[in-house]
């Protein structure tokens, strides 16, 4: 792509958030939302073929219907209580209307039907950006809001969960695997917001961190299935010794930092006396682990039968950055310890 | 008075129906038309008559006019219009809604929902939407930047998206 018109539209992406993360207005938090969505349409065609262009498509409607509810349910409170601060909404008909567009701008069960689709149509870069940065505006908004239905916000937490691991373990392509993982770290985000906002956030920092790490060997090994992993030993072996490690940071793990989000919210669950729903989560992580097993068993801990030829490749200098991959791969294993610290940090 | 943005908005609610139930576009852009003037209408008689002023000229004589151009390229052999069953059936059945929705809200609070833009008539020069533009370019001249760089940006995104004729991810039929 022309570098001025990537250099425009990485601008926009950042501008968005930026003012999403600035606003105390409702219409100025759409705005950067609607910025973001915009300047990431391009990015996500640019590669012009047929399947791009449907994930292209498919995620500008689903972004444009939920802008325009979180739009109707900022306009609904202004007539209703005659103001757009983004902090004090109280009444609950708003409330709701806006957990559900952000739910759908997301990606939560169950409005999460199109993230599998958008992201498989993506490839590995955009798809990145796609989990990470497009989450930090919608979370801005979500970590402000004061929720008023219990209820919707655990079912839409646990639907997540559950249905971002039962959905995943049929999959052998590895970003509709990151998509239903996203879906289920989103779920673990959303049951404890409530409670501690705090915990979210550490949540989805974390999350950050480790699917960025994860999409990053993905992109090295140039895998976009099963397949090409278990071929990457040959290639790249230290990597593919560590990737076990950080798909287990994923599935929730100890030692590792996945470990903390999860020890967290099950903690911060059974003290507000809500031992069922924490023992439902912590079973649903199970069906995620599974799939994040699945992938260490064949890149890892297996050598699947190949040629000759492939056991010899020619291992070229890969002209792909490693240095965000070293300190997030390093932050995604080695972070539990520093869980006091980053509590302590992100409370406010 | 009342009578007239009655028939208004009644012709709104028409044109709506009519835009949503799905006919080809040009029949559906004849919906958005008849939609915008309504509107207008409805505008005009509460005292906003810049601001429906300019809603034709750039809504209607701007906008519309090129998305019928572009409706026009994308010519379809029979295009339907609201003669054709499937349309038709579309568009009484959401009328019906429309009429169980009134049947439900009927009374109440409709009367005193109308309030003016501003209650000097033909006695102020400072009416109520020509004053809200004059906010916008003094205390709103932030978000007026933050909306003509959103407009930029999105012509940059169509001209990448379009780019290529035959060869890109778009292509013209």
């Amino acid at each position: 792509m022309n570098p001025y018109i990537l250099a425009i539209l990485l601008f926009g992406l950042g501008l968005g958030t930026t003012i999403t993360f600035a606003s105390s207005h409702w219409l100025l938090a759409w705005m950067g939302l609607e910025m973001n969505t915009l300047a990431i349409i391009p990015l996500m065609a640019q590669h012009h073929h047929p399947r791009a262009v449907e994930a292209t498509t498919k995620y500008f409607l689903t972004q444009a219907a939920a802008a325009a509810t979180l739009l109707f349910a900022s306009i609904t409170n202004a007539w209703l209580t005659g103001q757009w601060e983004i902090q004090q909404i109280t009444h609950p008909l708003p409330t709701t209307m806006i957990t559900l567009a952000l739910a759908l701008k997301i990606g939560l069960a169950p409005l999460h039907a199109w993230l599998p689709e958008v992201l498989q149509g993506l490839d590995l870069t955009t798809g990145l950006i796609l989990s990470t940065w497009q989450k930090l505006a919608p979370f801005a908004l979500i970590l402000q809001i004061q929720p008023s239905n219990s209820t919707t916000l655990i079912i839409l937490g646990l639907a997540s969960t559950l249905i971002g691991g039962w959905g995943g373990l049929n999959q052998t392509q590895l970003r509709k695997i990151l998509a239903y993982s996203s879906i289920a770290h989103l779920g673990w985000m959303i049951l404890i917001l409530q409670f501690s906002p705090s915990i979210t956030l550490l949540t989805l920092l974390t999350y950050l961190i480790m699917t960025s790490s994860t999409f990053l060997v993905f992109k090295l090994n140039k895998a976009t299935i099963i397949n090409t992993l278990a071929t990457s030993w040959a290639k790249a072996p230290a990597l593919t010794a560590l990737t076990p490690l950080i798909l287990l940071s994923l599935g929730g793990l100890p030692p590792l930092t996945g470990f903390m989000p999860k020890w967290l919210i099950l903690q911060e669950l059974t003290k507000q006396g809500l031992a069922p729903t924490a023992t439902l989560a912590a079973l649903s992580a199970l069906l995620s682990l599974y799939f994040y097993l699945r992938l260490s068993y064949t890149m890892t801990l297996t050598i699947s039968p190949n040629s000759l030829l492939g056991t010899t490749p020619w291992r070229l200098p890969s002209t792909q950055l490693t240095y965000p991959l070293a300190i997030s791969t390093a932050m995604t294993l080695c972070l539990l310890p520093l869980t006091p610290a980053i509590s302590a940090l992100l409370i406010p | 008075m009342v009578y007239v943005m009655f028939m208004f908005l009644f012709g709104l609610v028409l044109g709506l129906a009519a835009v949503a139930s799905n006919p080809s576009p040009y029949f559906a852009a004849l919906g958005l038309v008849a939609v915008a003037g309504m509107g207008c209408g409805v505008l005009v008689g509460h005292g906003g008559s810049f601001l429906s002023l300019v809603l034709f000229l750039i809504y209607l004589g701007g906008m519309l006019v090129v998305f019928a151009y572009s409706a026009a390229l994308a010519a379809e052999p029979y295009p339907e219009g609201w003669g054709s069953w499937p349309v038709l059936g579309v568009m009484v059945a959401y009328l019906v809604g429309v009429c169980v929705a009134a049947g439900l809200f009927w009374g109440g609070w409709y009367e005193g929902a109308w309030v003016s833009a501003d209650e000097f008539a033909e006695f102020s020069v400072f009416r109520g939407d020509v004053g809200g533009v004059a906010l916008m370019y003094s205390a709103g001249g932030g978000v007026l930047v933050l909306g003509a760089w959103v407009l930029l940006l999105t012509l940059f995104v169509v001209l990448e998206l379009t780019r290529g004729l035959g060869r890109g991810a778009l292509r013209a039929v």
